[in-house]
């Protein structure tokens, strides 16, 4: 008796060794397969590449802490505002000043014996033909600081644009608008060469002092500027005083119409930023909501078939009645009523995802469960559970794999929807969250295309990146075709 | 045989509906009552405005005021324990007795739940059921075409279209070509379902379908891949069967094999498959309707979200899936009247 | 006599994605008139893609790469589908299929589906059709209200003769009976078998009768092809290939001696060793060489072409030449 026991046991650790090396083989096959269908591997490419976005957040983006400080207005302030994308550009007629940030000047220290003088030199190239809005400096400073600035065109004319005073006991931020600081010595500056008669009949408010910084010392420079290209440098000295003043970081903010590879919402913030933080999140939705509820729908299934009678009659009840509610209305419902978290939520697209597999997985069971019985009878095994699980789950992973991977889409959409809406957890930043803003905008009415286009065309592109995947696995291992 | 079927897979949905209705009363009761309670103050106020209170004195209107109160308290069921409660509200649900909304009105001013929700249902009806009618009929011209020639081009692009509009949110396309005939071109109306003022007459008619185009448009170009990919799978496995060589052995013309044996025969799961999704861009319909405007259902969700009127959200969401069900019920039925074996039922 | 089919060096292949698998290969044979043909051999030999390819509609990936099927004079592989749809299938050569279970569209009543195919062959009015239909659903066995019916109400036996009636009531000249009692239970299957020999005598109609069941085929046919690999072993009438004289070919001879016999004793079951041959790659020479008990060298290296021995008998074995 023992010895028939010793032997059942070996013959499991060999059928299990063997059977591992079948999964292995299988696995080759199924590669060799995936690799033949073109759009598994154009899905396989582009899932890759959301990966490293999701990888490499922090080094791709202009504001590493976007996720955290996406509602803090102190993160986003220098960014202009609704700027459209840089790259808009290249096919514009007249460009428009791309937004920048002068940092890292060349410093030049000079010690006195009664002050400290910081000379900082900020090179700019303007190429544009719409002017910036503004010049901002920016530094940190403390105590007894006097700052003073020019700016020295390419045309080689120097315009002396701000001396300013600062004491502050703290450390503060030191903000000079250049431009509007400058305003009257700067129209005096364009008065020097406009004709007598255009500098009497223009209008003081009508003045852009910006545009006559940035145009051609002519005749008409007051009324039909024209751009002077070309090499700015701005020098900037700060006189320190005292042992415990000084400044620190100095910049230059030059206010652009547009910005950065997905210009900025009305709030400032740097829309790129924005897409590539909320790719983790959408990734993470996505795939931890199709595991969960795919993985509970098959075990929902198996079990079914397992146990067959009135268990079957019951589960099926319940399944009827969760697949007769339509899942989008009831979860805007219930995050109008109970504003879930964004866990929450989670748990509660599964509570409707779980359906999906439960009829295909629960056939499959059945037909599983027939010839086992069959095999059970000759072979003598051990309790017919344990061959219905061992025998089923690798044969049910890789339809799970398929569905799990047509499921994502749906996930993500339902987020988004729901943080579109508002409904959704605010501290986090998804595509859906940013759609959310465009809408409380009016973005669509404001044309503020580069705002509504890329979250939404994210959302479509990993869809499709998972529905690329997904049916590539269906048509390799659908379960209809494939009966044991 | 038939009518045996329909009448069980009826009566299950009903009680199915039953149950949910019952378990999203439990869930939502707390914020119902909130609600409540507030509607009733407003009245008593109301009432008590209206009033000639000369000659009382403030602790005697109080005193009126709280057995006012209570009488309506009572008459709300709201001493009773919570299970009462809840069953009061199933049933007032299932009797579509929804209430009264706390701001959004009815076209004719009134806050009856039953009524703003009622007047929203036709819109959405006939804006999903043109979509889905358009639709099915890609759909089955499509599908044929592709599996006459499955892997040819018309099949390959057509599957790869499917795939990439696959995760794309039905509002975000919307969107985009809201932006770009609109907007741009301004071709089409920006949302809604009539000008201001609506024309009258035929072209009355005309106006609805005019706005209808865009979002119609909008489901078309969303949907119709996929159900030619259904349907051409569908239809692909049935030519497979030796039922359609033999009809083709038997000399009758390839047009015929194709739509009336093939088709017909594939008929239950096409009919399930269209229905299904048509069912499934319900669900979606919420910001769809919205960005257009269309005053649906869908829309009033995004109204009464905005006005955070959850009277008119639960109403509106009983009816929602009342409606679900009833499609799900009505393609059961369709399914057994189109298969002959459920039809017409087992051996002789 | 005359003859009814006439078939010439046909060859069909089936153009898989590994190459092209000759399942038949260059046969020919003839029916006479009021003649009945039994087809025999093991599974893959060839004989279910002879019937369909006689009506020109061989399964796909299947096509027919050469010979000629001469029916009335005329070579239908000449014709386009619509001369072949109009003109002779069903009009000239019927086919009762295998597994008639699936063989009738789900979805219509046996009377449409039967109403059907009339109408498009023959001009009838509705009364002279429905006359006809009841006719020969009565002359199969069946009573009227089987035509309101569909097909999955009925059982597999009437549903076997729904198909024959349907094969019969254009009154071709050839029928085509591809395994028709093959799914059935042994008491449906007597009753079938009766039946078309009834429906032979009666109607003086031609028969192609397909199976591999040789008790069946001892019964029904008065000529017997023994097809083996795609080839043709043996052709003879059913007395020379069951009488006492018994076959020529090894391959029969081994086949019928494979037979279980309910009467006698049986020690061991006679079986041809090995199986049948890839016919992606035939072998070279006799395709049965492999198996066969007597096998010369000239066999592996030569094909037997099919040679008349004896009157009405034609074999292809060298071994067979031989022994004359």
């Amino acid at each position: 008796m023992r010895n028939d026991g010793n032997k059942a046991k070996k013959k499991t650790s060999i059928s299990r060794e063997t059977r591992i090396k079948e999964f292995k083989e299988s696995l080759k096959e199924f590669w060799s397969d995936f690799k033949q269908v073109k759009y598994g591997i154009v899905g396989l490419v582009l899932l890759i590449v959301f990966i490293l976005m999701m990888v490499l957040e922090p080094f791709i983006i202009p504001f590493p802490e976007a996720g955290e400080r996406w509602s803090d207005i102190t993160y986003w302030i220098d960014n202009p505002r609704s700027a459209a994308p840089a790259w808009v550009n290249w096919f514009s007629g007249k460009k428009n000043t791309v937004h920048e940030f002068l940092t890292e000047p060349e410093l030049q220290v000079t010690d006195t014996p009664q002050f400290q003088v910081v000379e900082a030199e900020f090179n700019y190239n303007y190429k544009y033909d719409i002017p910036p809005g503004e010049l901002t400096l920016k530094a940190l400073g403390k105590g007894n600081v006097v700052v003073e600035a020019e700016i020295i065109r390419p045309d080689g004319e120097t315009i002396n644009l701000v001396r300013k005073n600062f004491n502050t006991r703290n450390e503060t931020e030191i903000r000079i608008p250049l431009g509007n600081e400058a305003a009257t010595r700067i129209i005096n500056f364009g008065r020097e060469f406009e004709s007598t008669e255009n500098s009497r009949n223009v209008q003081r408010h009508l003045l852009k002092p910006m545009e006559i910084l940035f145009s051609k010392a002519q005749e008409g420079i007051l009324v039909k500027p024209e751009p002077l290209k070309g090499d700015y440098r701005i020098n900037v000295k700060a006189i320190i005083v005292g042992k415990d003043s000084y400044i620190k970081d100095p910049e230059v903010v030059v206010s652009g119409k547009v910005f950065g590879f997905l210009g900025t919402d009305d709030a400032r913030r740097d829309i790129w930023s924005g897409i590539v933080v909320g790719t983790k999140w959408a990734i993470f939705i996505g795939l931890l909501t199709a595991f969960v509820s795919i993985a509970v729908g098959i075990m929902y299934g198996v079990t079914m078939a397992y146990f067959g009678g009135w268990v079957d009659s019951l589960m099926m009840r319940i399944y009827e009645i969760f697949v007769s509610i339509p899942m989008l209305p009831v979860l805007v419902v219930f995050s109008a009523v109970f504003s879930p978290s964004l866990w929450t939520l989670i748990l509660f697209m599964c509570v409707f995802y779980w359906t999906g597999p439960v009829l295909t997985v629960r056939s499959m069971a059945l037909q599983i469960k027939e010839e086992t019985y069959i095999e059970a009878a000759h072979a003598l095994n051990a309790s017919t559970g344990r061959i219905i699980f061992k025998h089923m789950i690798p044969q049910l992973i890789p339809y799970a794999f398929a569905n799990m991977a047509l499921s994502v889409p749906g996930a993500i959409v339902a987020e988004a929807s729901i943080s579109l809406l508002g409904l959704g957890d605010a501290s986090v930043v998804t595509w859906g969250q940013i759609l959310h803003g465009a809408m409380k905008s009016s973005a669509v009415l404001k044309g503020l295309w580069w705002w509504i286009v890329p979250p939404g065309l994210m959302i479509a592109l990993l869809g499709m990146t998972f529905a690329f995947l997904g049916f590539s696995m269906d048509k390799i291992l659908n379960p209809k075709l494939k009966t044991r | 045989m038939y009518g045996q079927y329909a009448i069980k897979r009826i009566i299950y949905a009903i009680i199915n509906y039953a149950i949910i209705i019952f378990i999203l009363s439990a869930l939502f009761n707390a914020s119902m009552e909130a609600t409540l309670r507030s509607q009733i103050e407003e009245m008593i106020q109301g009432e008590f405005l209206a009033r000639d209170l000369t000659g009382y004195t403030v602790e005697e209107i109080n005193e009126l005021k709280a057995l006012r109160r209570d009488e309506l308290y009572r008459r709300y069921h709201l001493y009773d324990p919570m299970i009462v409660r809840v069953f009061w509200r199933t049933y007032d649900t299932l009797t579509f007795n929804l209430g009264k909304s706390t701001s959004v009105t009815s076209s004719a001013g009134e806050r009856n739940v039953s009524i703003i929700v009622g007047e929203a249902i036709p819109k959405t009806a006939l804006l999903f059921t043109v979509s889905a009618f358009f639709n099915i009929l890609i759909g089955i011209f499509l599908g044929i075409k592709k599996a006459q020639k499955p892997g040819g081009l018309l099949d390959q692009s057509t599957s790869i279209l499917t795939m990439i509009v696959y995760g794309m949110p039905s509002w975000w396309l919307g969107m985009m070509l809201i932006m770009f005939f609109v907007y741009k071109l301004n071709l089409f109306p920006s949302g809604g379902i009539l000008s201001t003022p609506p024309p009258t007459g035929f072209m009355y008619y005309l106006d609805i379908l005019y706005h209808m185009a865009l979002p119609v448009l909008t489901m078309i170009l969303l949907r119709a891949w996929g159900g030619a990919y259904l349907i051409r799978n569908i239809v692909l496995g049935t030519l497979q069967e030796d039922y359609i060589m033999s009809a083709r052995a038997r000399g009758i013309p390839e047009n015929r094999v194709l739509y009336g044996h093939t088709l017909r025969s594939a008929a239950p799961p096409i009919v399930t498959m269209s229905v299904m999704s048509l069912l499934t861009s319900f669900g979606g319909a919420i910001i769809f309707e919205g960005i257009f405007s269309w005053p649906g259902m869908g829309n009033l969700y995004w109204i009464a979200l905005q006005q955070n009127d959850i009277p008119v959200l639960l109403g509106n969401l009983s009816v929602t899936i009342l409606l679900y069900m009833a499609g799900l019920v009505l393609l059961d039925l369709i399914y057994g009247f189109l298969d002959p074996r459920i039809k017409v039922g087992g051996k002789k | 006599m005359e003859r009814v089919l006439d078939v010439r060096n046909l060859k069909v292949y089936y153009f898989t994605s590994k190459g092209p698998v000759r399942a038949v290969d260059d046969i020919s044979f003839y029916i006479n008139k009021g003649e009945t043909l039994g087809v025999v051999g093991e599974s893959g030999c060839g004989k279910t893609t002879l019937g369909t390819a006689l009506l020109n509609m061989p399964t796909p990936p299947g096509k027919v790469v050469g010979g000629e099927i001469i029916i009335d004079g005329t070579n239908i592989l000449e014709l386009n589908e619509n001369q072949l749809r109009k003109n002779v299938r069903w009009e000239k050569i019927s086919m009762v299929f295998q597994g008639a279970m699936n063989s009738l569209t789900p979805a219509y009543t046996i009377e449409k589906q039967m109403l059907e195919t009339l109408r498009y062959h023959r001009e009838l009015d509705e009364q002279e059709a429905r006359e006809r239909i009841k006719k020969y659903v009565n002359l199969v066995g069946l009573s009227d209200d089987v035509l309101k019916r569909y097909p999955h109400e009925l059982s597999g036996g009437m549903k076997q003769r729904i198909v024959i009636a349907m094969a019969l009531f254009l009154e071709p000249e050839l029928v085509i009976c591809d395994e028709p009692t093959t799914a059935l239970d042994v008491v449906v299957q007597a009753q079938i078998i009766n039946l078309l020999k009834e429906l032979k005598q009666k109607l003086n109609l031609s028969f192609i009768f397909v199976t591999h069941d040789l008790a069946t085929e001892a019964e029904v046919a008065d000529r017997i092809m023994v097809m083996y690999a795609g080839k043709i072993a043996e052709i003879g009438t059913n007395d020379q290939i069951y009488g006492e004289q018994g076959p020529m070919h090894p391959y029969t001879s081994n086949l019928l001696a494979a037979t279980p016999r309910l009467h006698k004793k049986v020690e061991k079951l006679n079986f041809i060793p090995g199986s049948p041959p890839d016919l992606l790659n035939p072998p070279a020479g006799c395709r049965f060489h492999l198996r066969c008990p007597v096998v010369m060298e000239k066999c592996r290296t030569e094909e037997p072409p099919l040679k008349e021995v004896e009157k009405d008998h034609y074999v292809a074995c060298w071994r067979c030449y031989e022994n004359e």
